[in-house]
């Protein structure tokens, strides 16, 4: 009888109503994994579990397949999703025998070439998975493969790419049919005149109380009408019109260094990184820079046109759902204040960000890198004026993910994943202060 | 278990004591805190995400996981949720707590050489954080302020060659279990080639001194006065630890010398404030107040400052109004002003009592930095 016959998931139970039931996520996968036997040590813990990064890399995208299968995502699973899982990881014993064969191989030849740059585990697992799929095992033969792999990884397929885009727009003949084409595309985008207290009153619902299943479903009805709403188009066009009334200013929040919104340039040097402000080439070169994990993006001319329509666009975003995002997000973001425990949030999404900010806030005090809601040492005070105006680096972040989105026409139709979204920027522009809260104590001063 | 919902974050376990009593971990979805001096079963857990949260079965199991987690959701609004039969495995919460008393060694330890409290080699303490931070990595699925192990391995590599050769076996094997880390996490800088190659070949470290490296590189100097004429008054004070930053002040109480002096016309405040390093006290600031008189500055890297004084106009205090003035109740502030009352000296005192008693009765949860303090003839 094969391993995964042997499932522990018994799927027909006896469900009593008030009975949990379910399996947690990372036990389940953890259990599977302990099925697969020996052979994969090297992508395991002391205990025997998967170690983190085995799961972040192989088994969360390349055997489960989260962005195919989103119900292996949940935090807990049904008993049906759970021998699923268990089914998947275990048939996959044998890839993932070979993948850690592999990783073995080209840590030897990291040691043996003195890489010592780069998380090892981070940067090689997935093609590890990758060659056990397609060449299975490692054989004695395979030395020159590992040092392939070792060359295309830590020389940079990015950086071939950049050097391609900067032949390509080194053409003044180029630029200026991009110039051309953005110019039109500008022109294009007027705004309309649907008024905008019905999205702004129905973000209420979107951003209000997690709670039930009854709620949820109500939440995402008004999402899909919301995102077929002209709103976030017309802000994002008024954003770029002189005298225009705006619930906001681009410039205060961050998005843009003056009010209106000016026309972004192609090509050269931008007079700020504020998102808006970005040049078209600059746009297209941090798409080659994230696109490491995913699979070939269009040629590099075909590229170019479609950012600068793109730029052109409200928000700078191309789709409809990216640009309601932004709209909820900047809603979100002006309600953030770690430090300041006297904020009232209109939305209860932003009150439990907030919330988190400050019990994260007082990680640093516990730890004394803060003292009682201010600087501990004068060095900090920038980084904790940064902290009042959490507005900008947050949508900063938001806006550089919607951007890879909407390049890798991912949606953002679904309100949860919205909403996890727009907490996960949260998450980490939060992180990023706080490391910068620590570095500043950190700096040996001396005299 | 019973969970309480506090100002939107759901909190379990029992209630701890503020800083610098609490030793805290951020997991992902959750602070864990603790009260320094209690036993690690006393835990406050507070999910800051839940749904985060993805090792909760390795503490209450996977049917008490899947139990709170559903209870979470289906919470409509109340306050409380009871988990019958749901509990924290005590075993499971032992390496957390470990983990957490690691990060508060490293910025609370009282040292001071008043007290007689020997330092901790920092070097040898962020190594075993990061080395105990790996082994329960399934905490910290997201990256978390705690989860940062290249950061706390990075500046250590000089300091780690020392112990190559070190007489303790443990220590050898933690240098070694730490470089082995940094090389997987590709942690570079100052020294790791040269840490790799010894390693490798620990004769090439023969030479090198092998002592334990002191950290109390600045010289203390306490008690010294005006040189001179007589001060016009003077006095000591204690810092308040949770007003600077760590690894700087000598941690024992009534370290703060000041006295006041006529310098030509006017008045000024001598403050010095006892370091300990290894960090210097440049830039911490110093405010001194007496009834309507008031003035403020920063210390120099040695903990000493000359402070201007001002009287109620804001003007510069002329000496005479220095000698007419009663300074019987002057406070010495060292670093930032509290908004809620400073930690008091009872719990300084009883932090100093903790600490000791580690020290003088190393346990299994004992960092190898405190084994060493202990050992040195302090």
């Amino acid at each position: 009888m094969s391993k995964f016959l042997r499932c522990p998931y018994p799927v027909q139970m006896n469900v009593t109503a008030d009975l949990a039931v379910g399996h947690p996520r990372r036990a389940v996968i953890e259990q599977a994994w302990r099925a697969i036997g020996p052979g994969v040590d090297v992508l395991s813990s002391d205990d025997g579990g998967p170690l983190s990064r085995t799961v972040k890399r192989i088994i969360d995208p390349l055997v489960l397949r989260l962005r195919a299968n989103p119900q292996y995502s949940l935090p807990v699973v049904t008993p049906e999703t759970a021998a699923a899982m268990h089914e998947l990881i275990v048939r996959s014993g044998p890839e993932l025998c070979a993948a850690a064969a592999w990783f073995e191989t080209l840590k030897l030849e990291r040691r043996r070439l003195r890489i010592r740059t780069g998380n090892a585990q981070e940067m090689y697992f997935p093609v590890c998975f990758e060659l056990a799929v397609t060449k299975g095992a490692p054989t004695p033969d395979d030395h020159q493969t590992a040092v392939a792999v070792l060359q295309d990884i830590h020389q940079g397929r990015d950086r071939i790419a950049i050097e391609v885009l900067q032949q390509y727009v080194a053409s003044p003949d180029v630029v200026a049919k991009l110039a051309d084409q953005l110019d039109r595309s500008w022109r294009d985008v007027q705004p309309g005149d649907a008024t905008t207290g019905p999205f702004m009153a129905e973000l209420g619902t979107v951003l209000g109380a997690a709670s039930n299943h009854r709620s949820s479903t109500a939440r995402q009805q008004v999402w899909t009408a919301m995102i077929a709403d002209e709103t976030p188009y017309n802000l994002g066009a008024l954003a770029r019109t002189d005298g225009a009334e705006l619930p906001w200013s681009i410039a205060e929040l961050g998005l843009s260094s003056v009010v209106p919104q000016r026309k972004p340039k192609v090509h050269g040097e931008s007079d700020s990184d504020r998102p808006l402000d970005r040049s078209v080439v600059d746009r297209v070169r941090s798409t080659l820079r994230r696109a490491l994990d995913r699979d070939a993006l269009p040629d590099i001319p075909l590229l170019c046109e479609e950012e600068v329509d793109r730029a052109a666009a409200p928000w700078g975003l191309l789709s409809e759902d990216k640009q309601a995002t932004l709209v909820a997000g900047i809603e979100v973001a002006v309600e953030l204040a770690p430090l300041d425990r006297s904020v009232a949030s209109r939305y209860a999404l932003a009150a439990q960000i907030q919330a988190r900010l400050r019990k994260e806030a007082y990680v640093l005090h516990a730890r004394r890198y803060l003292a009682e809601g201010g600087p501990i040492h004068p060095r900090q005070r920038q980084v904790i004026d940064d902290l009042a105006a959490y507005s900008q680096p947050y949508l900063n972040r938001l806006w550089a993910r919607l951007h890879g989105r909407d390049v890798w026409q991912e949606p953002c139709d679904d309100i949860d994943d919205v909403r996890s979204l727009l907490e996960g920027v949260a998450r980490s522009v939060s992180l990023d202060h706080r490391q910068r809260i620590k570095a500043m104590l950190e700096l040996r001063a001396t005299g | 278990m019973r969970l309480i919902a506090d100002s939107g974050l759901w909190v379990a376990g029992q209630e701890t004591e503020p800083p610098p009593l609490a030793a805290v971990l951020e997991v992902s979805g959750a602070v864990l805190s603790w009260t320094i001096d209690a036993a690690p079963e006393a835990v406050q857990i507070t999910l800051t995400d839940p749904a985060r949260a993805d090792w909760m079965w390795r503490l209450l199991g996977a049917e008490g996981h899947v139990a709170l987690a559903s209870a979470l959701e289906e919470a409509a609004d109340p306050h409380t949720v009871e988990l019958a039969g749901v509990d924290i495995a005590a075993a499971s919460i032992a390496s957390l707590h470990r983990l957490a008393v690691g990060h508060w060694l490293r910025r609370w330890w009282p040292a001071s050489r008043r007290d007689g409290i020997a330092g901790l080699d920092g070097a040898l303490l962020d190594v075993e954080v990061a080395v105990l931070t790996s082994y329960g990595q399934s905490f910290f699925t997201d990256d978390t302020l705690d989860s940062d192990v290249a950061g706390l391995l990075r500046p250590h590599a000089p300091a780690l060659i020392l112990h190559v050769r070190d007489d303790d076996a443990r220590t050898r094997n933690l240098v070694r279990a730490g470089a082995e880390l940094a090389d997987d996490l590709g942690v570079d800088g100052v020294g790791w080639p040269e840490l790799f190659a010894a390693l490798d070949d620990p004769s090439m470290v023969l030479d090198l001194p092998t002592e334990r490296r002191d950290d109390y590189a600045l010289a203390a100097g306490a008690g010294e006065g005006p040189q001179g004429a007589a001060p016009i008054a003077r006095g000591v004070a204690s810092v308040h630890w949770c007003g600077v930053p760590a690894r700087i002040f000598d941690a024992a109480e009534d370290t703060v010398d000041w006295y006041v002096e006529a310098t030509g016309s006017t008045a000024v405040a001598v403050v010095h404030a006892a370091v300990i390093g290894p960090d210097p006290a440049t830039g911490v600031e110093v405010r001194v107040l007496s009834g309507t008189i008031g003035g403020s500055g920063a210390l120099d890297a040695d903990g000493r400052t000359t402070v201007p004084l001002l009287d109620p106009q804001q003007r510069p205090l002329t000496e005479s109004a220095a000698w007419d003035h009663d300074w019987t109740n002057t406070s010495v502030i060292i670093g930032a002003q509290a908004s809620q009352a400073p930690e008091s000296r009872e719990t300084r005192e009883r932090v100093r009592r903790w600490a000791r008693a580690r020290l003088e009765r190393p346990a299994d949860d004992t960092y190898l930095a405190e084994i060493a303090a202990g050992e040195s003839s302090y």
